[in-house]
């Protein structure tokens, strides 16, 4: 059966279907190489001149261009799959299409590729903006269909508009059924290649100046929600990578592997919540000290970090515990021993020198970090973002020399300085503290949070967390730095310095529009199989998940299909009046002794009166008249009609 | 190919033979047919592609745009749907034609609800579709020609009622079949020579044949009336149907006989006779026609004719 297709020639046709490709291109412009975006637009250009100077293109020339793009393609990102190629490609065999499109399949293929097209721009954008411009998008392409499919063209745009703003409208509901109801897969079909872009985030070394530079940044890194008791905001530490490796300028990771429950001290658990995370395109997930049972998922390493198989790319979330390790009468490892005692052989030598005469002069472990953190509090150690740059020597330079720094200096110089002593040290990197948004009822961790601090292991109480930055005194710490600190409530101990933040309307709203971002990511962004589990496991649900969800999903599908079915054929049914009335008329006819042939239309019938029943004529012409009027006449607008239908009803009435 | 085809003839039979032929045909839930077209499966491949991708890249948004192309995919089910749902189709009866010329079937698209009828396609041939609009309580003629129809009952092929407004994904399609039949009469050829021999009578009229179409008058139409003596121009300005009348020949009389044009061709001698016949009513005078199985009396008018022209024209 061939469908009926109309010409793509007709008037306005091919300007909308170039305003369609630019509308669905445009989120994809920001992403894609400058080149392509170019030649994109250059495409667009091309199409609007052919067609409005009536030009045809060689086809040879056409060809030679496409073959160009290909290989700038390939040239450009040397290689033709992955992400980013992919994109690339598309756009410019998307723009190609619309070129040479002459046809109405040729038509049709650009429109239903946009669908194709607009999804891709979700790959580098999921912001609610980007949702509100999917409707946008959305409503073009669709409207375009219309028009590509109705007489009326792009002249009846306002009619065919609405056609399509009301199907998407009637789409929404089912769509939501199907997002929450379809039963999802835990993982990606198949390894993605990674991207070319890094995320924003800390790295996974540490040296002087990585966490600095991110504290400019204040995109969100994740957003927590708790449940039950909230600890405070100076005790949220949030931990997410160990660095144990150190070579006098940068630290690593050290040796770690996943580990098992039984390997763990025993603990209890403290606080309850649930994380967000932004995507980061790292493997590495945060959460409350200390570590325990890993989300869902991922691993737990030995050195109480979570890990993921997988790169986070999109929304992630997942619900953890915060707890409590129980370390009496547990030992560190030989193993673990030496490789948080690990120093370089050389290098650093007057800190080396100065820890161990510390250390012979303290009376234990504690007292040894007490005595350091004293220092830091006492002398002249500042807390700034812009500190000297040391070459080499970094903790000599540092410990003993400039005395300014972030907290990847203070955490870098406590470790080396409590290995040179014999004690067993690591870094920890995360983030700290966090702002509480009282209208999502969560806090928002940026990533200007980011932050290091140490871990210490000391004999019967195990890894202690100490945080050297946190002992600097507060009136040497950078003002604005401090402002920012302060958020995190008297994380400088010195109580005084605290102020509050100005409550003011502007700030009420970014947390109002930050709640509804964090509903629209954690709800809608991040919904996935392992949301669909809880909310089937609290309805009792746990086993033979994917056939009720099949259950649900059908038995909604049918239910709302149904009564959305009739709704929509509602108009196609309701018999008009007009035709009861008419019928009306030839009733009375008969009853006067007229004989009407069936096939005898309102035209006929007025000239069987006058030529055979004068009389009758006389009183039966108006309303046939206006019957024929109202039936034959279809260039009338609508509400002209309705005038009309109103006399003949009248009319017939007087009869 | 030849198995296709065959199957393809077969299956057009087995809906023919489904067809009710009626004047009125009022489309409902049982005689129309929907199917997705080659885009709607394409906008279902693009619609897994967007799923498979939204599910690789955990892209919720990717899902929601994926779902609401499916939901708009199933909705248009309706919305085509009720492109042709309760429309009515009624058929006129034809007017006879003569052989060679084109036959017309005037078909009215009636639309006695409130729903907006679009691009609703009409046509005996999928390529020859003539899309039409009716709008709520409105009803749109269209003119369904046949060509090269041949003498006798030419039957009405079936028709085909198509619609794939809005999005062009589904196809909604009706076939139907008018009642009528359209009576074709042979192709009027002028004969070589004057068919005198069946004249009978006198011919003192004869002398005035040039004037016999001198205009006479003006009368309203009646049925029955020559459609090639309606003032058209008149009708267009809506004046009514008027008829010129031409001075009526009295005494004048012409019999046409088989006998005459025996000697010919089959078809042409029904050619002959038809010319002859439609000469003989222009100029107004009496006429007859004598046929092997049939035979028709000395008279004049609109209907004699026709039934002249019918026998020829079933002969």
């Amino acid at each position: 059966m061939q469908a009926p297709e109309l010409n793509i020639q007709r008037e306005g046709i091919i300007p909308m279907l170039i305003a369609i490709q630019a509308i669905v291109l445009f989120p994809l412009w920001f992403e894609i190489p400058v080149w392509i975006t170019g030649i994109t637009l250059l495409l667009l250009a091309t199409k609007w001149l052919t067609y409005k100077f009536e030009v045809k293109l060689p086809s040879w020339l056409v060809l030679i261009f496409v073959f160009s793009a290909l290989a700038g393609v390939f040239l450009y990102f040397r290689t033709i799959s992955g992400r980013d190629a992919g994109v690339g490609l598309i756009c410019l065999m998307y723009g190609f299409k619309l070129l040479e499109s002459k046809s109405y399949r040729d038509a049709a293929l650009t429109l239903f590729i946009s669908f194709f097209i607009m999804v891709m721009a979700f790959l580098f954008n999921q912001s609610i903006a980007m949702g509100l411009y999917l409707l946008v998008a959305m409503t073009a392409i669709l409207s375009g269909l219309v028009a590509l499919n109705s007489i009326q063209g792009v002249k009846g745009i306002k009619h065919l508009g609405r056609i399509s703003g009301v199907a998407l409208l009637q789409a929404l509901p089912i769509m939501l059924v199907l997002f929450f109801l379809f039963p999802r897969l835990p993982g990606p079909l198949w390894a993605m290649p990674d991207s070319s872009q890094g995320g924003t985030g800390i790295s996974d070394s540490m040296s002087p100046g990585d966490i600095g530079s991110l504290t400019t940044f204040d995109d969100p890194a994740f957003r927590v929600k708790f449940e039950g008791e909230i600890p405070s905001a100076s005790d949220m530490y949030w931990r997410g990578m160990v660095f144990s490796n150190y070579d006098g300028l940068t630290w690593r990771e050290g040796a770690r592997s996943p580990t098992r429950t039984a390997n763990i001290p025993s603990y209890e658990p403290l606080y309850s919540y649930r994380v967000q995370m932004e995507p980061n395109k790292s493997r590495w997930l945060f959460g409350l000290e200390q570590l325990a049972e890993s989300p869902k998922g991922t691993f737990l390493f030995n050195d109480f970090t979570w890990r993921r198989p997988q790169k986070i790319t999109s929304q992630f979330s997942y619900a953890a515990e915060a707890v409590r390790y129980e370390y009496q009468g547990v030992a560190l490892s030989e193993f673990h021993r030496r490789v948080n005692l690990q120093l370089p052989a050389t290098g650093n030598a007057e800190t080396r020198q100065w820890s161990q005469e510390l250390y012979n002069q303290s009376g234990s472990t504690n007292d040894f970090i007490q005595r350091i953190l004293n220092i830091i509090n006492q002398q002249e150690f500042r807390y700034t973002l812009t500190p000297e740059v040391l070459e080499d020597e970094v903790v000599d330079g540092f410990w003993l020399g400039t005395r300014e720094g972030f907290c990847e200096h203070y955490a870098g110089a406590f470790v080396f300085i409590m290995r040179a002593a014999g004690i067993p040290a690591r870094v920890v990197t995360g983030y700290q503290g966090g702002e509480y948004n009282p209208y999502g009822d969560f806090y928002l961790i940026r990533q200007s949070d980011a932050h290091a601090w140490t871990e210490v292991w000391i004999d019967n109480q195990g890894w202690v967390r100490i945080d050297p930055t946190a002992a600097i005194h507060p009136t040497r710490v950078e003002a604005d730095l401090r402002n920012r600190a302060n958020r995190r409530d008297d994380w400088f101990s010195d109580k005084t310095i605290g102020f509050d933040l100005p409550q003011d309307f502007l700030q009420k709203l970014r947390m109002r529009w930050d709640a509804v971002k964090s509903f629209w990511d954690d709800s809608l962004m991040s919904y996935g199989q392992e949301q669909q589990n809880d909310w089937l496991s609290k309805l009792g649900i746990r086993s033979n998940q994917w056939r009720y969800l099949g259950y649900a999903l059908v038995a909604t599908l049918l239910l709302s299909g149904l009564t959305l079915g009739f709704w929509l054929l509602r108009k196609s049914s309701r018999r008009d009046q007009i035709e009861k009335y008419y019928e009306l008329i030839k009733a009375k006819l008969v009853k006067f002794g007229v004989e009407i042939p069936d096939h005898f239309g309102p035209m006929a019938l007025l000239e069987l009166l006058s030529a055979e029943h004068t009389e009758l004529h006389k009183k039966f012409a108006t309303p046939i008249k206006y019957y024929i009027k109202i039936r034959y006449q279809t260039e009338s607008t609508h509400s002209a009609d309705n005038e009309w239908i109103k006399r003949f009803k009248a009319q017939v009435k007087k009869l | 190919m030849g198995l296709i085809q065959r199957i393809h003839e077969k299956f057009y039979r087995w809906v023919d033979a489904r067809l009710a032929a009626q004047p009125e045909i009022q489309l409902r839930q049982k005689n129309i047919y929907i199917l997705p077209t080659r885009y709607g499966w394409l906008m279902l491949g693009i619609i897994v592609l967007i799923l498979i991708a939204a599910t690789n890249y955990q892209n919720n948004m990717g899902f929601m745009a994926g779902f609401v192309l499916l939901a708009i995919g199933a909705l248009s089910i309706f919305y085509t749907y009720r492109n042709l749902r309760q429309l009515k189709i009624r058929t006129l009866k034809p007017e006879p034609v003569f052989a060679g010329e084109q036959a017309t079937l005037a078909i009215e698209l009636v639309n006695q609800t409130e729903q907006y009828r679009a691009s609703v396609g009409l046509g005996g041939n999928k390529k020859q579709l003539k899309l039409l609009d009716v709008h709520p309580n409105g009803i749109q003629t269209h003119q369904e020609i046949f060509v090269g129809v041949k003498r006798g009952w030419f039957s009405l092929p079936r028709i085909l009622i198509t619609s794939v407004f809005p999005f062009g994904i589904f196809q909604v399609w009706s076939w139907f079949r008018s009642p009528y039949q359209v009576l074709v009469y042979p192709k009027p050829i002028e004969p070589p020579l004057p068919l005198s021999d069946g004249a009978v009578g006198d011919k003192d009229g004869s002398q005035s044949i040039k004037g016999s179409e001198d205009f006479y008058g003006v009368k309203e139409y009646q049925i029955g009336d020559p459609l090639k003596q309606v003032m058209w121009k008149a009708y267009a300005r809506e004046r009514g149907m008027l008829v010129k009348e031409f001075e009526e020949k009295v005494g004048e009389q012409q019999l046409f006989s088989w006998q005459a044009v025996a000697h010919y061709e089959k078809e042409l001698a029904l050619s002959y006779l038809c010319y002859e016949l439609i000469q003989a009513d222009r100029k107004g005078i009496d006429f007859g026609l004598q046929l092997p199985n049939q035979s028709f009396e000395l008279s004049k008018g609109n209907k004699h004719l026709h039934d002249c022209l019918q026998a020829l024209a079933l002969f």
